[in-house]
């Protein structure tokens, strides 16, 4: 497994006001190709601070951050959106969905600008909403707007998926789907999933779990038996 | 980038109404831009080639009598190219069961077998004209309204006996291209005046002049300009008994020509802009609420991997395609309006060859404008979010700083406020940027209403009180050339029915100041005058001084003197070369622009003893037939000028403006209704949790809405204050770039055009506010509040 990330001293300082809040501090790891990892922490730990940067949504006020060979610390705006354009896919807590485009156009959206895309139809049929390929956001549940959102990041075929508390406005049985689908991924595609969550249940699926507490990484744990999605209790 | 053209075209789809409203008033400014621009090149083309291939005068003079044989020693002044004498006079007219009308024809000599001669005439039908017979060639207007036929007789007056003129065709001349008997007629009346072109042997005999000629008409040398011959000419033409010498500009036909183009170059210069800006200020307004409401999808592009410039280029895209949209339907209309336009001037010129001609140059440029407004404007809306960093963009606006505002420490104002009052004011402060815009929007669209409605005030004080204060006289009797007063009063003191009667002189004279020189008239007047009463700006009557001479405000500006300073002036008529007088007074003139002086006071200063040059009466009307009758084959008098022919005339003319002045009204409501209405929008837009959650704690609907329509009318009620004194700047800037000597507008605003200003502001803000309250009621309140905040 080649070494696909590489954190080192990552930190980020915000300006809210008047105040300087530390949101992620001294943060130093490697994540690898096809590995499944969970971020897990208590809201307001800093766990969406990591996946801002590892995604390349906001610029790390110290430390260093490679991917592969190119460094992300530093990049400039044109280079970040280079990367997020060909690297990563995005899969959001509340979708984030175009309201006035259908399902199908909502994902073809994204694969318009990506460098090595799949097929539309292919990855609806995937998530299992080829039927719902011409619904609006309004016209579907949580779940089928969940299942847009993942085709939609999944469609850019981008070598790290990350996903924001992806089943954290989803009932049991959607949140299953979801996950199953995320699971289908990193194993049938090999790519890298990177899920943030503050459901330890879901961590029970991964491959390593990196435990975020106070704009800390306190520790990684490995799985040596990582459960499938139906074995996850929650 | 297929699909985000979609959300493109959805978006503009939902909130159809604000766009459309854009696009209209965008198209208006842009259909007057093209519209102007066509016409103003169709009627500038026609004018030079009318006038080039005519080789229409530079200059011009009247004298009372000068031999032809010695025009041409005139050649010899330096800078005169060539030189010409005429004869014109004007004769009346008498058509079989019209003789009590006054019909008017000027005849002007030609010489058909030269069409190398200046002020050129083109023949537009009929037949050669023949020097050894009475014939004539007629303006084709006056030949179609008066149902004339080709070889027909029409008889004329001429030195007291009538005399018959055979119509051999029709032509027209570049020298009345809008053919108008004086100044004073504002517009040519074909019917009533029309110009006739007669050999000059044929006019020569039948009028007895025995070779002389009373006009002259010449061109210039190149690099030489009028002023350079001017005071030769002056010289040399004085012992033929000057009256008057004047170049092109000053010439009547060409002046009007010239301030129709001069008036709709500058509309089309100012008014594409007002439209283009009030567009901008709509479109601002609507992007950036638009990007403020899309924050979260911004961010959600950003993070896929889109590009700023994308991005930028994406929410850019609705501004110039709104801007592009009302460019080509602005440009389509305004090139379809640009026939009307010049059918119109059609009418009006007397131009052969004005045609309409589509402009690509203005269709695109009016394109290019609106474009680049519309982009202007998009970008400063939608500037602000493009900074952000996806992440930023996905996180909800910080809560504006929450801080007391000035105005509550106003005790006794703000504890009488309820909470809906508070909140609305808090608002209002705290969004100064669209507070700033709506406001804006407020003031224009009350100040263009008030502005426009009260042109109706403008054209009363103009028009009206000129004739129903000032020229109280009912008719007004024109001599041939000056007479003594007194023989004029005995002449007519005992015709029935006269009422009142007093004699009036009318002196061309030009005034110097230093370096500033003004041409006019001065009118002599009854020292007590009773049928020409000169007003002072209050409306109070003014004596006629004996010394010194009265001055109308804008002949004192222009030649930048005030009461008790010394004029020079000169005129034909004085004895002497150079004369002085005091300015005694400064007074209003809307119509015209004149001198005033005591009649025999004036006739003194001139050396003529107490001469007239008119009569103004005030006659019972059924007696005035028999006065036409009595002098309608006399030679002393020129013409009998009725004041209600003249008074319907203006009113027929400014009736036109009636409906573009509600035209305009109803554009600034639309334009008020779509400011309105999008920033309460935005308004709503922003505060859809707070709204809903004062909803769930039992606000009722019509509570939540008092809040929003109470920010409005505390707008809107600013607004209105201070577009009163905007209405005044508007007036003032209008009334001096559209005066001239001819008119000069008052700038007084009555009541009721604020009233119905207010009224109409009003009723934008209460259509903008329906609509708000049907979005209100329209509000889910589980769905907004479930929504992450």
């Amino acid at each position: 497994m080649g070494l696909l990330l590489r954190a080192k001293n990552l930190r980020k300082v915000y300006q809210m006001g008047e105040v300087m809040v530390e949101a992620l501090k001294d943060a130093s790891f490697e994540i690898y190709e096809g590995e499944f990892i969970v971020v897990l922490g208590p809201s307001g730990s800093g766990k969406s601070t990591m996946l801002n940067l590892i995604g390349g949504m906001d610029t790390i006020t110290s430390g260093e951050l490679y991917y592969k060979n190119q460094s992300l610390h530093g990049a400039s705006e044109k280079e970040l959106t280079l990367y997020r354009r060909n690297v990563v896919g995005f899969v959001f807590q509340f979708y984030n969905l175009m309201p006035n485009l259908t399902a199908y156009e909502n994902v073809k959206l994204s694969v318009e600008i990506a460098q090595n895309p799949l097929k539309v139809e292919d990855v609806l049929r995937e998530v299992g909403l080829e039927e719902r390929a011409d619904h609006f956001p309004a016209q579907m549940s949580g779940g089928q707007q969940q299942r847009v959102s993942l085709a939609r990041a999944i469609a850019k075929n981008p070598e790290i998926l990350l996903c924001d508390e992806p089943t954290g406005a989803l009932d049991i049985t959607t949140g299953l789907q979801v996950l199953k689908l995320l699971r289908k991924f990193n194993k049938e595609y090999k790519k890298t999933v990177i899920i943030i969550t503050h459901n330890g249940e879901i961590a029970k699926m991964a491959d390593r779990v990196f435990y975020i507490k106070d704009g800390r990484l306190d520790r990684i744990e490995t799985n040596e038996h990582p459960l499938s999605p139906e074995e996850v209790a929650w | 980038m297929v699909i985000l053209w979609k959300k493109l075209f959805r978006d503009l789809r939902e909130n159809k109404m604000a766009y459309i409203a854009c696009l209209i008033v965008i198209s208006i400014g842009l259909m007057s831009y093209t519209a102007m621009s066509i016409a103003m090149d169709n009627l500038n083309r026609a004018k030079n080639t009318f006038y080039e291939e005519n080789h229409f005068a530079e200059g011009f003079a009247k004298v009372r009598s000068m031999p032809l044989s010695k025009v041409q020693t005139l050649s010899r002044i330096e800078g005169i190219k060539k030189i010409e004498g005429r004869l014109v006079k004007d004769v009346r007219v008498l058509f079989p069961g019209r003789e009590e009308d006054n019909v008017y024809l000027r005849l002007v000599t030609v010489d058909p077998s030269d069409p190398t001669h200046l002020n050129g005439v083109q023949k537009i039908q009929g037949r050669e004209l023949e020097v050894n017979q009475a014939n004539i060639w007629i303006g084709p207007k006056f030949f179609e309204v008066n149902g004339l036929q080709m070889d027909e007789e029409i008889s004329v007056i001429i030195n007291g006996r009538k005399a018959e003129l055979v119509i051999a065709g029709t032509a027209q001349s570049p020298e009345f291209v809008y053919p108008m008997q004086n100044p004073q007629s504002m517009m040519p009346s074909p019917e009533t005046f029309d110009i006739a072109y007669i050999p000059y042997e044929v006019m020569d005999s039948l009028f007895g002049a025995g070779g002389t000629v009373n006009d002259i008409i010449f061109t210039l040398e190149e690099g030489y300009s009028f002023q350079d011959v001017e005071d030769e000419l002056k010289a040399k033409l004085k012992k033929y008994g000057l009256e008057t010498v004047f170049e092109r500009k000053d010439q009547l036909s060409h002046a009007m020509l010239q301030q129709e183009l001069d008036g709709i170059a500058s509309m089309a210069k100012s008014v594409p802009f007002l439209f283009i800006g009030i567009s901008a200020i709509i479109l601002y307004i609507m992007l950036k609420r638009l990007v403020e409401q899309q924050r979260g999808l911004i961010g959600t592009l950003k993070a896929f991997g889109y590009t700023q410039k994308e991005v930028l280029f994406h929410y850019l895209s609705y501004s110039w395609i709104i801007g592009l949209g009302g460019g080509i339907i602005g440009g389509l209309l305004g090139t379809v309006l640009s026939g009307g336009m010049t059918e119109v001037y059609k009418e009006f010129f007397q131009l052969p060859d004005l045609e309409n001609q589509f402009s690509w140059r203005y269709f695109i440029m009016g394109i290019v404008l609106s474009v680049l407004g519309c982009l202007f404007a998009g970008f400063q809306g939608v500037k602000g979010v493009m900074k952000l960093h996806p992440a930023e963009g996905m996180r909800p606006e910080a809560p504006p700083i929450g801080k007391k505002i000035l105005i509550e420490r106003v005790k006794i104002l703000w504890n009488h406020l309820t909470v809906q009052g508070r909140m609305a004011m808090r608002n209002n402060f705290r969004s100064k940027g669209r507070s700033f815009f709506t406001l804006i929007g407020i003031i224009f669209t009350f100040a263009m209403m008030a502005t426009m409605i009260s042109f109706n005030d403008m054209i009363d004080i103009m028009m009206f009180d000129q004739f129903n204060k000032v020229q109280t006289y009912n008719v007004k009797v024109n001599f041939e050339s000056p007479l003594y007063a007194k023989d004029v009063l005995r002449e007519l003191q005992n015709k029935k029915g006269i009422i009142e009667l007093e004699t009036l002189l009318e002196v061309p004279a030009t005034f110097k100041n230093m370096y500033h020189e003004k041409s006019l008239m001065i009118l002599g007047l009854h020292e007590e005058s009773n049928l020409y009463n000169i007003l002072d700006s209050n409306g109070k009557k003014v004596k006629v001084p004996t010394e010194g001479i009265l001055l109308s405000e804008t002949i004192a500006k222009d030649l930048h003197v005030k009461v008790g300073d010394k004029v020079q002036f000169e005129s034909p008529w004085a004895r002497e070369d150079t004369l002085y007088v005091y300015v005694a007074g400064i007074i209003p003139q809307y119509l015209g622009s004149n001198a005033y002086m005591e009649e025999e006071s004036l006739g003194k200063l001139l050396g003529q003893g107490h001469i007239s040059t008119s009569a103004i009466l005030n006659i019972y009307p059924e007696d005035l037939e028999l006065l036409k009758n009595d002098y309608k084959a006399s030679n002393v008098i020129q013409s009998i000028e009725e004041s209600s022919i003249i008074l319907n005339k203006y009113k027929e003319m400014l009736g036109s403006y009636g409906y573009m002045i509600w035209v305009m009204v109803l554009i600034a409501v639309v334009t008020g209704f779509a400011i309105v209405y999008n920033s309460s929008i935005i308004s709503l837009a922003e505060r859809k949790r707070e709204l809903a959650s004062l909803r769930v704690l039992g606000m009722t609907y019509r509570e939540v809405l008092e809040i929003i329509s109470f920010e409005q009318w505390m707008l809107g009620i600013a607004g209105m204050l201070l577009s009163i004194p905007m209405t005044f700047l508007f007036k003032q800037g209008m009334a001096e770039s559209m005066s001239s000597d001819i008119m000069t507008m008052p700038t007084y605003t009555s009541p009721s055009s604020f009233l119905i200003a207010l009224m109409g502001t009003a009723l934008a803000i209460i259509l903008a506010q329906l609509n708000i309250a049907r979005n209100i009621k329209k509000l889910d309140l589980v769905e907004v509040l479930k929504e992450r905040e």
